[in-house]
């Protein structure tokens, strides 16, 4: 098993510090979602990773030695997509897995075997910029892959791709994860990084506000939270009877479309709330431990930031 | 090195299956050599001097013109004689005009090409219908109007005329035996290879900097300095242009060179001041002309990743283009000067010595330590701006936006390194 580590990097252009010590770490067979708004540092942190730019302080470990980019297979997706427009699929396939280290049969089978993966063997010899936008980002994230990396790294895979090749690509992604492979997965689309990642690590004003596994962060944020819902009354109703009957036992910590977001006031736990629903004349429709999704977690954790 | 050498690959590839690259080189390559072969298969003799044959070698003839123009004249002072004018105007028909009028209107209505009014024994009057830039009919009728007036004054002093012309012309009779350089000769071959690295320089510099912001703004960029180092794919791209360009004007300059030599007897030797070019000069272009190509390719290399758009490329690259361009001005013009202390100093000097040190190997006297030292500043140079240009690539490919000002670059290259 491998460990990847970011320790304490912190990267300057000029006189301006742009990351403050960012740290994360990942394992092999898992996935981490590098999270953060735009110009939060993610794609600095990601170059220094890849040795583009180099860290003014810290380090990066790989099994607790330093590592070396050129050392390993790595397949990075960056934001902004790029290929040469004008050269064959298969040509810049094999020219990009033999910059990675593959001689140029191993090259030839490993293009042919992801683009038939990802379902764009028909265009192989044609010119890039002859292919819609969804394949050439097929072709791009089949570059990626091509080389057969032990760590990839991916930024926003799924912008431009419609629902179909969304799923050929989590089914890639599951693969590779499954594969026993470090991959780093940074997006906006926060359901993609909770349908994938273990880990998480959030990235605001070039530090990292919020890291560890995923699983403890939801617990943790839905903490003494209850979500409530009645069918016999609606979510405006049911807010109102609330902050009327049980002033001691809870607050109202926020309302969905669906149900309301309760949370217990000091001294107060889910037996008495229990106890209480039990007492009162509401048809309880839903009832449990509130577990916040991602993107309520990054909301508030980036907006406490602002 | 494998790296250096797949990039090297790839980007030669580009090169050579690039129809328009190819067709080019073949197409100026076919013009140069159906130039040069022409001779022998068409009468070129009126420009050539030299009447061609078949295949056959050359046979120096009188030019046969065919079609005679027709000049008039009249002579009013009674000096001149028709039968010294025919050699002096071959394929002119001359005959006499009534009167001036008569010319006059002959001119006029172009039946005749031209008319002479000799009004005395020193003068005359010209009439011509449009007078062309190459017009030469009054240097030499003025040549004619001389003789006739050497003829009639020995006339009248009963000298004998063909005595004294021979006396006074007296042939000499010289035999050189340059010892060194014949600047003479040297000249215009020195004068078109100066201008073939120059445009080597700036035409293959320009494309290289093209492919490099090109990969900048398509974003390959990115997937390529994240898969191999910077130095890898600046010395390919730059290397890959070099051989590209010297291939490209190798086969152009090598088919021109080697047509003209198997056609030299039909062009009587005539273009011999710019195509036949001695070897140990040859050499000297090629060594010298390349690393000055090589120096200014990956300063090219490096402007191209200092701007995003190629339409900005024209700005990064004005002030090495005001260098190069400096530097072919001043080349051309000392080439009148090859021993002088200025070319002396430049043909040292990385920035010039592709031409100053050529051009002195070609006309001047030089030593072989000069040419070995200044050379070995070159080699030295190139990896000099080979690392500086890789460096100024990788601080500059992956910042995209307003073109980065030169000045800036090295900075920000100094403060991260």
């Amino acid at each position: 098993m491998m460990r990847l580590e970011v320790k304490g990097i912190r990267k300057s252009f000029g006189d301006r510090e742009v990351l403050h010590g960012v740290d994360f770490h990942v394992e092999s067979g898992k996935a981490l979602g590098l999270l953060g708004r735009n110009g939060a540092g993610k794609t600095t942190t990601i170059r220094i990773l890849m040795d583009v730019f180099h860290a003014n302080s810290g380090e990066i470990l790989l099994d607790g030695k330093k590592f070396l980019p050129s050392k390993h297979r790595i397949g990075y997706l960056p934001e902004e997509r790029g290929l040469y427009p004008k050269r064959t699929v298969i040509d810049q396939m094999i020219y990009l897995a033999c910059l990675r280290g593959m001689n140029p049969r191993e090259a030839r089978e490993s293009a042919k075997k992801w683009l038939a993966r990802l379902e764009v063997s028909e265009y192989e010899t044609r010119k890039l910029e002859t292919l819609s936008k969804g394949n050439q980002q097929k072709v791009q994230l089949a570059a990626t892959l091509v080389s057969n990396p032990e760590i990839v790294i991916l930024d926003e895979p799924f912008s431009g791709l419609d629902p179909v090749n969304s799923q050929i690509l989590k089914d890639v992604v599951n693969e590779l994860i499954a594969e026993n492979r470090i991959v780093i997965f940074s997006s906006h689309q926060m359901s993609y990084v909770e349908e994938f990642c273990d880990e998480i690590a959030i990235i605001n004003q070039g530090e990292v506000v919020l890291a560890g596994r995923l699983r403890d962060i939801k617990r943790e944020y839905g903490k003494n939270r209850l979500m409530l819902a009645a069918e016999n009354l609606s979510v405006e109703e049911l807010a109102g009877k609330v902050e009327r009957e049980w002033p001691n036992l809870v607050s109202l910590s926020g309302r969905k479309k669906e149900f309301l977001i309760l949370e217990l006031k000091e001294g107060a736990d889910r037996r008495g709330v229990m106890a209480a629903l039990a007492a009162s004349d509401m048809e309880v429709e839903r009832f449990g431990i509130y577990e916040p999704s991602l993107n309520d977690i990054f909301v508030v954790k980036v907006g406490e930031d602002e | 090195m494998k790296r250096f050498a797949i990039v090297l690959k790839y980007e030669l590839k580009e090169y050579f299956t690039n129809k328009v690259f190819m067709g080019l080189t073949v197409v100026l390559a076919l013009l140069g050599v159906a130039a040069l072969f022409l001779p022998r298969f068409v009468d070129m003799s009126g420009f050539t001097g030299v009447q061609v044959t078949g295949g056959g070698s050359g046979e120096e003839t009188e030019s046969d013109s065919g079609e005679e123009s027709l000049y008039l004249y009249v002579d009013q002072a009674g000096v001149l004689q028709e039968e010294a004018l025919g050699g002096m105007f071959p394929g002119v028909l001359w005959q006499e005009a009534e009167d001036t009028d008569a010319l006059r209107a002959a001119v006029e209505a172009q039946e005749a090409e031209a008319g002479f009014v000799i009004t005395g024994a020193t003068q005359y009057e010209y009439y011509v219908y449009n007078k062309a830039m190459t017009d030469s009919n009054t240097a030499v009728f003025d040549q004619a109007m001389k003789l006739f007036y050497r003829m009639s004054y020995s006339r009248e002093k009963g000298w004998d005329l063909e005595e004294i012309t021979a006396m006074y012309d007296v042939p000499i009779t010289v035999t050189e035996q340059i010892l060194n350089k014949d600047s003479g000769s040297n000249y215009w071959y020195c004068y078109v290879l100066v201008i073939i690295v120059f445009m080597l320089i700036v035409y293959y510099g320009q494309m290289i900097a093209v492919s490099v912001t090109n990969e900048k703004s398509n974003r390959a960029i990115e997937v390529l300095v994240t898969s191999t180092s910077p130095n890898s794919l600046l010395f390919g791209k730059v290397i890959a242009g070099a051989i590209g360009g010297v291939f490209q004007m190798g086969v152009i300059l090598g088919a021109v060179l080697l047509s003209y030599q198997l056609n030299r007897d039909q062009w009587g030797g005539m273009l011999d001041m710019f195509l036949h070019i001695p070897g140990d000069v040859l050499l000297a272009f090629a060594f010298f002309g390349l690393g000055g190509y090589l120096f200014y390719a990956f300063l090219y290399g490096a402007m191209g990743a200092l701007v995003s758009k190629t339409e900005d490329i024209s700005k990064s690259v004005s002030g090495l283009m005001v260098v190069v361009m400096g530097v072919y001005f001043f080349s051309l013009f000392q080439l009148m000067n090859v021993d002088g202390t200025v070319i002396k100093v430049l043909s040292f000097l990385p920035i010039s010595s592709y031409s100053t040190m050529f051009a002195r190997v070609a006309m001047g006297s030089v030593a072989a330590w000069e040419i070995v030292v200044s050379f070995l500043i070159l080699v030295l140079s190139i990896i000099g701006t080979g690392v500086l240009g890789a460096k100024l690539y990788r601080m500059g490919t992956l910042r995209y936006g307003n073109p980065i000002k030169i000045g800036t670059a090295l900075k920000d290259m100094r403060k991260s390194d």
